[in-house]
């Protein structure tokens, strides 16, 4: 049942890049889909797909779909590594506090707080770790991803 | 409905709660007394006495309106033009531990029960149903309705964690374990929804623990600390983060109430006194001394504060500078 849970979900994402190739701008940008107010081209996407399975999946899921029963604590206090697709929370966070989590870890947005995420600032490069998010971006549902443009927008503008 | 008193009729006063049975779940709660004798004056035809003191334990309080909720073994309002009438959420007698209201649903009362789950009354409290689709059969300490979204409610469930309804209290989520303070995970003695923006599209729940002060965002991403403005922008921006002021260390939160017409006012009820921020929780001063079990704040005026404090049930017009017995209205 997994298997066909996980074919269908590959055949989601082959779904998703036909979209992007087909809704590519002139400029190579995906249409509808940003980082930090710029364009994400398709590249980015197959890019930050690429690292999401090496870095990341191993955590949060292939399918972005975190580690099971991600809402109740581990024995050591802390917290599963939660989902990144519509089901979870990471599109309630702005683009620049995603890319922050990211890169500095969770405890440069909520100080003494403690994860089992690593800070990636180490070993992926700014343009990766900003094509990885925007591969995340790239597979919610609509809702989510204005949802989460309205929050990158308001924090953009508060600074 | 099982209504037990009847204001037009009583010569003597037969408001009272039971003395509370102590448990482990429960001791948290100090025994406060005579608090109901006196609020029974306040009701009673003129010149007619109280019979005893009666011991008063409320676990929680709430506005409804102007009228004034006491929870505790049974469940009270008072304040309606004088009356008081009490009910039993439970059916049994189990105690009441928690309550909440919303300004934007008159009529509506959520309490969590001693005895497990919830009861919500939709006549302030006069009579009551048991929804709760999901939620588990265990002690409901903390319950609130999100200032927002006044059909979203909050029950954090003793030894387990925060629940959610999206549908006025029908079905229930689990949404997000206890918080973990001092090196273990904590019930949350009271919830409190925060009408304050979190910069992730959604508002704040404050949650008093035996172990503190701590809040989440309504996405619930994670239990945080209360920290000053924009912690994050201080951080990238180097700014000197503004001085805080944190409730007293290793004292319990016994409730929290922030004022829905003015939501950065806090007040939190502690053994040691009543507390109260005017920045959201990140200075605290106190503003009565004694021991206090609970504390409510008016839906209209922010500075209208209502509280148990030392066995008698207290009240402030000026947002704690003064104080005075309680009187229904």
């Amino acid at each position: 049942m997994r298997g066909v849970a996980i074919g269908l979900a590959g055949a989601g994402a082959l779904a998703v890049v036909a979209w992007m190739a087909t809704a590519q701008q002139p400029d190579g940008a995906v249409e509808g889909l940003t980082f930090a107010g710029e364009p994400v081209t398709a590249a980015e996407v197959a890019l930050g797909q690429e690292i999401y399975a090496q870095s990341c999946a191993s955590c949060h899921g292939a399918d972005l779909e975190g580690q099971p029963d991600w809402r109740r604590r581990l024995e050591d206090g802390r917290m599963p590594a939660p989902p990144h697709d519509e089901t979870g929370h990471t599109w309630h966070h702005a683009d620049g506090q995603l890319f922050t989590i990211t890169k500095q870890g969770v405890g440069a947005v909520v100080p003494g707080y403690e994860s089992d995420m690593p800070a990636f600032g180490d070993s992926l490069t700014d343009a990766e770790i900003r094509a990885t998010l925007a591969y995340i971006k790239s597979t919610w549902p609509e809702r989510e991803r204005a949802f989460q443009a309205e929050v990158t927008a308001k924090a953009e503008a508060g600074r | 409905m099982t209504r037990s008193s009847d204001p037009a009729r009583p010569r003597r006063s037969t408001f009272a709660f039971p003395v509370r049975r102590e448990n482990a779940a429960l001791s948290r709660r100090s025994l406060l007394h005579s608090a109901v004798g006196a609020l029974g004056l306040l009701a009673l035809p003129f010149g007619v006495q109280a019979a005893e003191p009666a011991p008063l334990s409320p676990t929680a309080l709430a506005f409804e309106g102007d009228a004034l909720l006491i929870a505790g073994e049974t469940f009270t309002r008072s304040g309606d033009g004088g009356a008081i009438q009490t009910s039993d959420p439970a059916s049994n007698g189990g105690g009441v531990l928690a309550l909440a209201t919303h300004p934007d649903r008159p009529g509506r009362v959520v309490v969590g029960l001693a005895t497990g789950g919830l009861a919500i009354s939709q006549d302030g409290g006069r009579s009551w149903e048991r929804p709760g689709g999901g939620l588990p059969d265990a002690p409901v300490a903390a319950v609130a309705v999100a200032a927002a979204e006044p059909d979203t409610l909050y029950a954090s469930v003793q030894g387990d964690g925060l629940w959610q309804s999206e549908d006025a209290g029908q079905s229930w989520t689990f949404v997000m374990d206890r918080p973990w303070l001092a090196e273990a995970e904590r019930d949350s003695l009271t919830l409190a929804s925060v009408d304050l923006a979190t910069g992730m599209g959604g508002i704040w729940i404050y949650a008093g623990t035996e172990s503190g002060l701590t809040r989440v965002p309504d996405c619930f991403c994670r239990w945080q600390d209360v920290q000053p403005g924009d912690a994050m922008d201080a951080l990238v921006s180097g700014d000197a983060l503004p001085p805080e002021a944190p409730l007293p260390a290793g004292e319990p939160i016994r409730a929290l109430a922030s004022a829905p017409a003015a939501p950065e006012t806090l007040y939190a009820a502690l053994p040691s006194g009543i507390w109260a921020s005017r920045d959201a929780g990140v200075v605290w001063s106190r503003a009565a001394e004694g021991d206090a079990a609970a504390v409510a704040v008016h839906p209209v005026d922010p500075n209208h504060v209502v509280a148990a404090l030392d066995g008698d049930l207290r009240q402030s017009r000026d947002g704690g500078a003064t104080w005075t017995a309680y009187a229904a209205e």
